[in-house]
């Protein structure tokens, strides 16, 4: 097997296999636990749960990484939120507003939607890889980290990091050799998409609903979440 | 006459050694020769690596004064010719004029005034007499499937004929992209199972200078430098020459700034198409391909694909065909999932996690009778 | 085997409110900065994330087919009786309930309410530190945890009344709120009882004490016991029903107010009665104007700050009501504490935790970030709303030496009425 015909299975059927897995398995996982049942909260509301929830996502997704601040508790472990943040805007932003990951959804979606310039994407890109190495670090050196991490989470940052190495190292053509770069950033975004139904990865999911348990049991009792 | 030297030959044409010297500073730059070669290995004096431009033209001018003139046996498999109508249509005349003036062709199928027998006797005879000495060009892939029958001339099969005129080259070139990496003949499922030159022979060095067409100049270039240094280009490890590929189209493409700035054309007909904006979303696979498009262009520098709207296709690269379609983006994924199957996965979910779920209740409610069995 | 009872316990009680939470944590070890416990002891096991690492096994093991997986190919430990122990005293003596560890969660779990599912879990495996236990029994036998049985209870109250010339209207049919103390006020602050009727009486309220539902504290909730959290709760209710009031004002306790106000409606049936905290209906009565305050009362004294309790102000949000107040009392002397108000940090002696002696050096340990806070501001006096916080409050400043005064906001409220 050489890169080429590499290239071609990991774009082709793998691809399409593993985002088959990806879908199935973020099914069956929403599924499974949201089908074992929510208990009505009876209990008589003081605020708005509504207004709650919106504040938390408000909070958590616009100002999340300024949030610290005011909790006083950034200085405590700044690695974790600032790497943290950097790399998933950094994630968020290649994939969703990279101009080679737009063509991407176009393909799945059938539509698609603008892109940003190159050297923002690139940047953030770099940002990302960073702070992934950051994060590494500091689940080696932080003494609540080192407790909480099993081979589980290397497993986990290995299989995020790969792809973004592989990208990254592919658009910057570290090795003349295109295809093979190309032909292992597929495999590993192949991987991934298999490994995150299996892992903790899928916490983008239920974030949703966590956050939104969050808030509305602040705004129930109309405390700011 | 290939026996008289270049310097003699032109004299006999008529072409003076001023003409001469000109001619040979086109080929300075169309060999790239002030950023690249590594002269040491081709036995030239060191000193042409600090000459520049008039200077390194003389130099080469006197490089060629003294050589005689290089045979060189064209074989065309499975092709369309494109290549040797390309390179007929070379856009620096002169550099062709040089170049043809500097070899001797002695078999090419399509050019030469011979045919059938009379033309095969020709072959023959120069594959004897410049045995080891001549370069042999290759155009078109070989069908090895069946013993390679889809692709015979006068009886013989393309691979039987190339591992015979291979034996004697002293190098091989393919030009353009089925020669080199199988080319159209070798697109999915490729019956004829089509290979490139260089899977077949490797027992000879072989340049790989694919395209489609191959630029003309990347073919006369590399024939150039034979004859200049008597030796080969630096190669990548695609076996293509430096000077030509080192680069890809898009880090030479002209609308690169729009690409930078996240300015696409969304449609060929759309106002950003009508602005020049870069062709990325339309399947451009400039960022991948390496290749000179961008600037050594076509038809006397007039344009390239790019340039007059058109996405790179990514002819230089192996797989062009079966990379992903031409209008395609080159990162989009060649088999998405349809609808239906992103709906079946979805219920294969739903039921899957419908199932774990009952079976997750049953536990809940039996939760502590199975404590109070065990006592 | 403790250890099954307790994952029996944790699978009953995993509905997709636990699991979708327990799915979301990345493991991130934010939470951990925020607990007191592990700040002031830097012991990676206080991490808020660790104490709910049980639940999260049970959880995985036995509902996830990644979890069954890793049982099968012993990839994963069982829960032991050791881990059981050692889970009990992380997450009885090293967690107040304070909940401000989800304030700091970038995932938005609510831990609080996760640790208690992991204490009932340990309650029902009896895994419960002795000296809570005592209390949440006496409390079931006696009816109180601090030993306010129907004669101490009588005698204090006329005690309180006699000492500080009070009307304390006891069992009144037909009132309109009913009044429930906790014990610690009982026996440790009288005078806030003073304090309240005080109050109340100039307020006007037809008010009354009751002799059965006259503790308000919630040992039960403590241990996460869900039998007798409803039957302490049901002592109240069922005498707010028998005297008809329309409304139960929960005095300075927070993690009764919690579970009286926030809590009960979910394990069982309730009057359509109103509760609220005493913290808000000063804050109403001051608005309203049906008690007049001295303006700048408690100026002078040098600096005065407010404690946030996490079950009052974060868990409760009476948050502005105490500052309303101080504002008027002590509108040049007020100060804030940072982080305040529903970031506030904990006392670290709710949740039970000051009732265990064993979990004395942590909750002592843990106090200092306190002390840190209020030090940063200079306070002299340090006002709550929280009896329990301001029993731990008392005890602190007795062991450091410390020449603060701490007072109940009542207190405060009631010194200054105008009259
Ligand atoms: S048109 Fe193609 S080669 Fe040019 S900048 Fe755009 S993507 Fe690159
Ligand atoms: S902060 Fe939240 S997500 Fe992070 S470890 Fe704690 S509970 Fe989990
Ligand atoms: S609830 Fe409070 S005491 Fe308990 S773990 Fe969270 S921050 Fe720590």
């Amino acid at each position: 097997m050489n890169w080429e015909s590499t290239l071609e299975f990991a774009r082709g059927p793998f691809f399409q296999v593993a985002l088959l897995v990806f879908i199935a398995g973020m099914t069956y996982r929403l599924v499974a636990v949201l089908a074992l049942g929510w208990k009505a909260d009876k209990v008589k509301s003081k605020g708005s749960k509504v207004n709650g929830i919106a504040m938390s996502f408000a909070k958590g997704i616009l100002i999340w990484p300024f949030i610290p601040w005011v909790k006083n508790t950034f200085t405590r472990n700044p690695i974790t939120y600032l790497a943290g943040g950097l790399f998933h805007l950094g994630l968020f932003v290649v994939i969703f507003l990279g101009a080679a990951h737009v063509l991407v959804w176009k393909s799945l979606l059938g539509f698609a939607w603008f892109s940003l310039p190159q050297p923002i994407v690139d940047w953030l890109a770099a940002g990302a890889i960073v702070a992934m190495i950051a994060l590494f670090i500091n689940r080696l050196v932080n003494p609540v980290l080192k407790l909480l991490t099993g081979p589980a989470e290397w497993l986990n940052w290995l299989v995020v990091f790969l792809p973004m190495v592989s990208g990254y190292a592919m658009t910057h053509h570290v090795i003349p050799e295109y295809d093979t770069l190309f032909a292992i950033h597929m495999l590993t975004v192949d991987v991934l998409l298999i490994w995150i139904p299996l892992s903790r990865i899928s916490h983008f999911m239920f974030y949703f609903f966590s956050k939104a348990i969050h808030g509305s049991d602040f705004g129930k009792r109309a405390v700011t979440p | 006459m290939p026996e008289e030297t270049i310097g003699q030959h032109l004299k006999k044409q008529g072409i003076s050694r001023r003409d001469f010297v000109k001619m040979c500073g086109v080929l300075v730059g169309a060999m790239g020769m002030k950023f690249a070669p590594p002269l040491e290995e081709s036995g030239l004096p060191a000193q042409l690596n600090n000459v520049r431009d008039s200077a390194s033209a003389n130099l080469i001018a006197n490089a060629l004064e003294t050589k005689q003139r290089v045979p060189v046996i064209w074989l065309e498999f499975s092709d369309c010719a494109g290549c040797s109508e390309a390179i007929t249509r070379s856009q620096s005349p002169t550099l062709v004029d040089l170049v043809l003036n500097t070899i001797t062709i002695e078999y090419h199928e399509t050019l030469s005034a011979a045919a059938g027998f009379q033309a095969e006797k020709a072959k023959e005879d120069a594959m004897k007499k410049y045995a080891g000495k001549y370069i042999l060009v290759v155009e078109g892939s070989i069908p090895v499937a069946n013993d390679g029958v889809y692709c015979t001339i006068g009886g013989r099969t393309a691979l039987d004929l190339l591992k015979e005129t291979a034996k004697g080259a002293a190098a091989i070139i393919s030009t353009g992209n089925c020669a080199s990496f199988g080319g159209l003949p070798r697109a999915n499922p490729n019956p004829t199972d089509a290979k490139g030159v260089w899977e077949l022979i490797t027992d000879k060095p072989v340049v790989n200078i694919p395209g489609c067409p191959a630029i003309p100049e990347a073919t006369t270039g590399t024939i150039a430098h034979f004859v200049v240094f008597g030796g080969l280009p630096e190669l990548d490890n695609l076996h293509r020459p430096k000077t030509f590929y080192a680069q890809t189209i898009h880090d030479r493409c002209l609308r690169r700034p729009f690409y930078e700035a996240g300015k696409f054309a969304e449609s060929f007909d759309d106002e950003g198409a009508k602005k020049g904006y870069c062709l990325y979303k339309l399947g451009c696979k400039g960022p991948t391909t390496y290749s000179s498009c961008a600037t050594i262009k076509w038809d006397q520098g007039l344009s390239f694909p790019i340039q007059s709207g058109h996405p790179c296709l990514g002819c230089t690269e192996p797989n062009f065909w079966d990379g992903g379609g031409f209008y395609q983006g080159q990162s989009a994924p060649l088999a998405p999932p349809t609808v239906t199957m992103a709906g079946a996965a979805v219920a294969a979910g739903a039921v899957l996690g419908v199932g774990a779920a009952l079976a997750n209740q049953v536990q809940k409610k039996g939760a502590h009778a199975e404590e109070k069995k065990e006592g | 085997m403790k250890s099954q009872t307790v994952i029996n316990t944790f699978v009953e009680k995993t509905g997709a409110y636990v699991a979708a939470q327990l799915e979301a944590c990345t493991r991130c070890g934010m939470c951990a900065e925020a607990c007191h416990f592990y700040q002031s002891s830097g012991n990676p096991e206080f991490a808020p994330v660790w104490k709910i690492e049980l639940l999260r096994r049970a959880y995985e093991q036995r509902f996830t087919p990644v979890g069954k997986f890793k049982v099968a190919f012993k990839l994963d430990k069982p829960v032991t009786d050791e881990d059981i122990a050692h889970w009990s005293f992380i997450d009885y003596q090293a967690c107040t309930m304070c909940n401000k560890c989800s304030m700091v969660c970038p995932m938005g779990i609510n831990l609080g309410p996760l640790i208690h599912t992991v204490r009932e879990g340990l309650s029902d495996a009896q895994a419960v530190p002795a000296d809570l236990k005592a209390a949440v029994n006496k409390q079931e036998e006696i009816g109180s945890p601090l030993g306010v049985t129907d004669d101490v209870f009588d005698s204090r109250i006329e005690w309180v009344a006699d000492e500080w010339e009070i009307e304390m209207p006891m069992d009144v049919k037909g009132a309109d709120t009913l009044v429930v103390f906790s014990s610690i006020e009982i026996m440790k602050f009288p005078n806030n009882l003073a304090a309240i009727a005080k109050i109340l009486n100039a307020a006007g309220e037809k008010w009354t004490l009751s002799k059965k539902g006259r503790e308000v504290v919630n040992f039960g909730f403590y241990e996460g016991n869900d039998k007798l959290t409803k039957e302490f709760m049901n002592r109240v209710f069922s005498a707010a029903k028998e005297l008809g009031v329309k409304k139960i004002v929960v005095t300075e306790c927070g993690h009764a107010y919690d579970a009286l106000r926030w809590t009960s409606a979910n394990l069982m049936d309730v009057p359509e009665i109103e509760i609220t905290h005493i913290a808000g209906l000063l804050g109403e009565y001051v608005k309203s104007g049906r008690i007049k305050l001295k303006p700048g009362a408690l100026d002078g004294n040098g600096t005065i700050t407010f404690h946030d309790a996490c079950k009052i102000q974060r868990r409760g949000s009476h948050i502005q009501e105490p500052r309303d107040i101080l504002n008027i009392l002590a509108p040049k002397s007020f100060r804030e504490m940072t982080p305040n108000k529903e970031e506030s940090i904990c006392c670290s002696g709710g949740g039970g935790v000051i009732a265990i002696k064993e979990a004395d050096p942590i909750r002592y340990a843990s106090f200092e970030l306190k002390i840190d806070q209020v030090n940063k501001v200079g306070a002299k006096t340090v006002a709550m709303a929280c009896s329990n916080c301001r029993l731990q409050f008392t005890d602190c400043v007795q062991h450091f030496n410390l020449d603060w005064k701490v007072a109940g906001l009542s207190q405060l409220v009631a010194d200054a009425l105008v009259e």
